[in-house]
């Protein structure tokens, strides 16, 4: 009998490793041993024309002795995410309640809202350009004579709007799903009580996403951080670096600058991964501190 | 049995998985072997290859590619070569994208080409590093001198005694002006004597800011590292001290100029090609709203394809208080020092930059070749504005290097611009804080 259960319980386990071995083998190597080895690399001096030179800690000095990291990539990051995520957030919950009554050509409007977030970055980040040329769309519509992507004061703000404008559509969808896992009875009973409509979305709706809302705000800070292609491909960084990033950075030190410095680029990914990682667990703390818990 | 076709079919998985990375593994076997090459490069391969002349040597060979037209040149140098050499089989694998950061990581790797473009601007970092051959054995042993390319040229290309590449090409700027533009303002063309007071004057002359939707400028002023230090250089000064460990961009001469640049586009003569919308001056200068820029050969063959109604001249840059300037932009082949062909990858290059196939280049039109000896071929003699460009090199042209911190340099020379542009930042300070930022990247 014991042997088995035992010889049953190995099976399942091989069953199960089977299913994900394709993942599993891509993820050992595309994802766990390179992260590993960027760890390592955080640690050495590396040009890639020579081997990597233990450095120990050097690169990470070198990091947060750096002029564009501190007066300029680290509070660019920031400042887009606290920008973008609030925006975004309650942007697609807005579209998502808005979707969730039923309106004519329900269809037709969620597709269209989630039609940016399946195109691919770089086709929208081409399409903005154009419209924020100096003699383009936008510029003409509204009568400006500014040169969007060309002026630091508002290159990132561009960016931001192209982001929000991206991920909203993706934020709906996951927020309507919330929407729809929440009884009708509680509604029903709310306007028993006499709740207006307002009354259910703030004290019904809100509450009751609180978990998804944490998914959304999570996948939307962490998304946040790494902001990278657009960057890339719109503004290379600039004008005068006022949408460098930490990810544009990284990128900046490991493959554009004539001097490669891969260790230290590695050094920046590792301190990102951190900043990410603790204010994740901070907002964990936060948004399922101050409700009620009911939900776990 | 079932368990034993689950077992199976894991394994299958496993294997396909590993034989995905196997596929890189199999060419890691040079890069252990990396660190000890090149104490003696290429002195084993040499005789083993007469040894076997029945098969056929592989080299490959990259390159970026520029345009459709420069690669079906190469490629149709490269059939030549492969009918006069049957025994060596080349294999050109053009590199897309982002040039340098592939070949790069393709050394780091050890599976970079055999025979690959250099630029100026980063070469160096590539020598200084072990990653390229030394050639004057080679050139020695076929009998190609340094005295047969430009002195400017082939002197880039030399580390420490050696040479490292063969420039197979290069580039200066040259000042194209739009013929109808000048006759619509009742202007003389310039000449090769214009001086910064004479390009003021016309750049004021052919500004028409009358139509909103399409101003026209006399100049434009790019915030750009390839363009800007020519007025450097054209005030007696520089951008790096001569050995490189400091920047002189904060000098006086180079402040002067910065301001003299500005002037055009404070006083309205002249724009950014951003404030017309555009990321390049050549496009503009093709519509016709910019009269005048300082651009490279490569604006011919573009004003060929995509502006053929366009009248334009080249003279050179108009001189300034310090003399005659100009930078030399230039591509050389270099061979990787890690390879196992090193005399078949030499037989290419000193094929691909010998008399003949410089003569296509040149004919070809988007570049000027190295050599000495087509100085005074017939084809620039029919083509003054090529020959506007070959002549720059030799009037007080510098080649576009400033060392192992060149990209800041590039990047705070723009940043300098911009600020002084954008944020009416004055030149000295723009200047100052631009020298202040390469000599911390230089630590």
């Amino acid at each position: 009998m014991r042997t088995s259960t035992g010889r049953r319980k190995w099976a399942d386990a091989l069953n199960g490793y089977l299913f994900i071995s394709p993942w599993l083998i891509i993820f050992l190597i595309f994802s766990l041993i390179s992260l590993g080895y960027a760890v390592y690399l955080s640690f050495t001096e590396y040009n890639l024309l020579r081997p990597p030179r233990w450095w120990g800690l050097e690169g990470y000095q070198r990091v947060l002795e750096d002029e564009l990291f501190i007066s300029k990539a680290l509070p660019n990051t920031f400042k887009y995410v606290l920008i973008v995520v609030p925006i975004q957030t309650f942007l697609s919950l807005v579209l998502a309640f808005a979707m969730d009554q039923n309106l004519r050509f329900q269809r037709f409007f969620r597709t269209i809202f989630y039609l940016p977030s399946v195109t691919s970055s770089v086709v929208i980040s081409l399409i903005f350009i154009w419209i924020f040329a100096p003699q383009g769309i936008f510029n003409q519509i509204t009568g400006l004579t500014v040169n969007w992507l060309d002026d630091p004061r508002t290159a990132f703000y561009v960016i931001m709007g192209m982001n929000i404008f991206t991920t909203s559509g993706t934020l709906m969808l996951i927020f309507l799903a919330g929407l729809q896992d929440i009884p009708l009875a509680v509604y029903e009973a709310a306007e028993i009580d006499g709740a207006n409509g307002l009354q259910k979305f703030f004290y019904i709706t809100v509450p009751m996403l609180r978990p998804v809302i944490f998914f959304v705000v999570t996948v939307g800070v962490i998304g946040c951080f790494q902001v990278f292609d657009q960057i890339f491909v719109m503004t290379n960084g600039g004008p005068l670096d006022s949408t460098t990033t930490i990810t544009y950075l990284i990128y900046k030190w490991a493959f554009r600058d004539t001097r490669i410095q891969m260790g230290q680029a590695s050094a920046l990914a590792v301190i990102l991964t951190l900043i990410i990682l603790a204010v994740t667990l901070l907002q964990r703390r936060v948004i399922e501190g101050s409700g009620s818990g009911a939900e776990r | 049995m079932n368990r034993m076709i689950k077992l199976l079919l894991i394994l299958t998985v496993l294997a396909l998985g590993l034989s995905a990375c196997g596929q890189t593994t199999t060419q890691q076997p040079q890069q252990p072997a990396q660190p000890q090459q090149p104490a003696q490069p290429q002195q084993p391969a040499q005789p083993q290859q007469p040894a076997q002349p029945a098969t056929r040597t592989v080299v490959r060979l990259s390159g970026w590619a520029s345009s459709p037209a420069e690669t079906a040149l190469l490629e149709s140098l490269l059939y030549k070569f492969s009918v006069e050499n049957p025994d060596i089989l080349v294999k050109y694998e053009p590199i897309t994208g982002d040039y340098k950061q592939v070949l790069l990581t393709s050394i780091a790797s050890g599976t970079e080409p055999d025979i690959f473009y250099v630029d100026i601007f980063w070469w160096l970092e590539l020598a200084a590093n072990d990653a390229l051959l030394p050639l004057d054995d080679l050139m020695a042993a076929s009998g190609v001198s340094r005295s047969d390319f430009i002195p400017a040229l082939i002197d880039a290309f030399t580390y420490e005694g050696k040479t490292y590449g063969i420039p197979k090409d290069f580039n200066t700027l040259g000042m194209f002006y739009n013929k109808d533009l000048f006759d619509a303002a009742g202007l003389a063309y310039p000449t090769d004597d214009w001086t910064w007071d004479d390009l003021r004057e016309a750049a004021a002359k052919l500004t028409d800011l009358s139509n909103p939707n399409r101003p026209v400028y006399g100049f434009c002023t790019p915030p750009d590292p390839g363009r800007f230090p020519v007025f450097v250089f054209q005030n007696g000064g520089t951008v790096m001290n001569g050995d490189f460990t400091d920047t002189t961009l904060d000098s006086e001469a180079a402040v002067k100029a910065a301001e003299f640049y500005a002037s055009f586009r404070t006083n309205q003569i002249g724009a950014m090609p951003s404030d017309l919308g555009e990321g390049w001056q050549g496009t503009l200068f093709g519509k016709g709203q910019c009269a005048m820029v300082y651009e490279g050969g490569w604006l011919i063959p573009y004003l060929r394809d995509q502006f053929p109604n366009t009248q334009y001249g080249v003279v050179m840059p108009p001189a300034g208080p310090g003399g005659e300037g100009n930078l030399i932009f230039t591509v050389a082949w270099g061979i990787s020092a890690n390879t196992k062909n090193a005399e078949a990858a030499w037989k290419v290059v000193n094929f691909l930059t010998s008399e003949a196939s410089q003569t296509a280049v040149l004919e070809s039109g988007f570049a000027l070749p190295s050599r000495q000896a087509l100085q005074n071929s017939d084809y620039l003699k029919n083509n003054p504005n090529s020959a506007a460009i070959f002549n720059g090199s030799f009037f007080g042209a510098r080649p576009f290097f400033w060392g192992s911190v060149g990209s800041d340099v590039n990047d705070q020379m723009s940043k300098a611009l911009e600020r002084m542009f954008k944020e009416n930042q004055p030149a000295s300070e723009a200047m100052k804080q631009a020298a202040e930022s390469i000599r911390r990247a230089m630590r």
